[in-house]
């Protein structure tokens, strides 16, 4: 695997940046996006290393996710099949974590593990897959998020974003408070409480749905 | 003290029993030649789970490897003899 862009540029952040700064106009004029949040707790700035999580709708959610948190910087966990397309190289200048699905590998985890150590926001789609239903309920999450915390360290943030049905309404995202694994389950959960845990996000991503349409129904 | 295969074994079935105990019978009279995903029904989280435990009981650290490399219990057990080395 190669070594990751940031540790083999000298600037490693330039294109990033640079593509946000000059991104994030047109792309805000565009889509519009309408964050609300669960409770005031869920709206405080995320200061130290976070996991991500949220329902994947279409190929814009990682740009939703960015204007939802845009004072940091996201590294995205994508599948490895993704690194070795045209898009490849762009994936790499954004920071992107490329792991393989099918036999995960344990070098990608100690990276994600030690940004999240590091107190960097990684940025994931626990259903594995775009969900083709779109903004209805999300298929099951992958227990591995779980894990990954765990070892980082690291508080899970979920959100859900609501797919727009035309191109000229406001895209909607409802964020919630961050589940800290540590003080539901201390440093060393169990696999069942892994399980556990793993449901409990599954549900509050639904709420979150729930409360994001009933907020809209207002 | 350096560690038999054996006492290796006796450490892993506990480390297998913590990570998926819904076929506890057959870790219990596990052997070398044990598949882990097809005998033991293991997931590809659990054995997640499994190598860090495996990482912290033995401290050791699994490079270049991924979840699914390893087959059967033996596979485990090489790795984690070559590692102790």
């Amino acid at each position: 695997m190669n070594k990751p862009y940031e540790k083999r540029s000298l600037f490693p952040y330039l294109f990033y940046d640079f593509a946000i700064v000059t991104g994030v106009i047109p792309g805000l004029l565009f889509h519009r996006p309408k964050i609300r949040y669960e409770t005031p707790a869920a709206r405080k700035r995320i200061r130290s290393g976070a996991l991500l999580i949220a329902n994947h709708v279409g190929l814009i959610d990682p740009m939703i996710m960015m204007y939802t948190v845009w004072y940091r910087r996201h590294r995205f966990i994508c599948l490895k099949e993704l690194f070795e397309t045209r898009a490849g190289w762009l994936l790499d200048r954004f920071l992107c974590i490329p792991i393989d699905r099918e036999n995960f590998g344990m070098n990608s985890f100690r990276e994600i593990t030690a940004h999240l150590k590091a107190g960097h926001l990684v940025s994931m789609f626990p259903e594995g897959h775009v969900n083709e239903q779109g903004g209805g309920p999300m298929q099951t999450l992958k227990s591995g998020m779980i894990l990954m915390a765990m070892k980082g360290g690291a508080p899970i943030i979920p959100m859900y974003f609501k797919k727009r049905k035309h191109w000229y309404q406001r895209i909607q995202i409802m964020v919630g408070e961050a589940v800290d694994i540590k003080k539901l389950y201390g440093e060393k959960p169990t696999m069942k409480q892994i399980e556990e845990l793993t449901r409990i996000l599954y549900e509050k991503e639904e709420m979150l749905r729930c409360s994001l349409e009933q907020e809209e129904k207002r | 003290m350096q560690l038999t295969r054996n006492d290796i074994i006796e450490q892993l079935r506990e480390i297998l029993l913590s990570a998926d105990d819904r076929n506890a019978e057959m870790i219990q009279s596990a052997t070398e030649d044990s598949r882990l995903m097809e005998d033991f029904g293991f997931s590809s989280v659990s054995m997640l789970y499994t190598v860090i435990a495996i990482e912290e009981v033995f401290d050791i650290q699994f490079e270049n490897v991924g979840v699914t490399d390893f087959e059967t219990l033996g596979d485990v057990v090489n790795y984690i003899e070559g590692a102790l080395k």
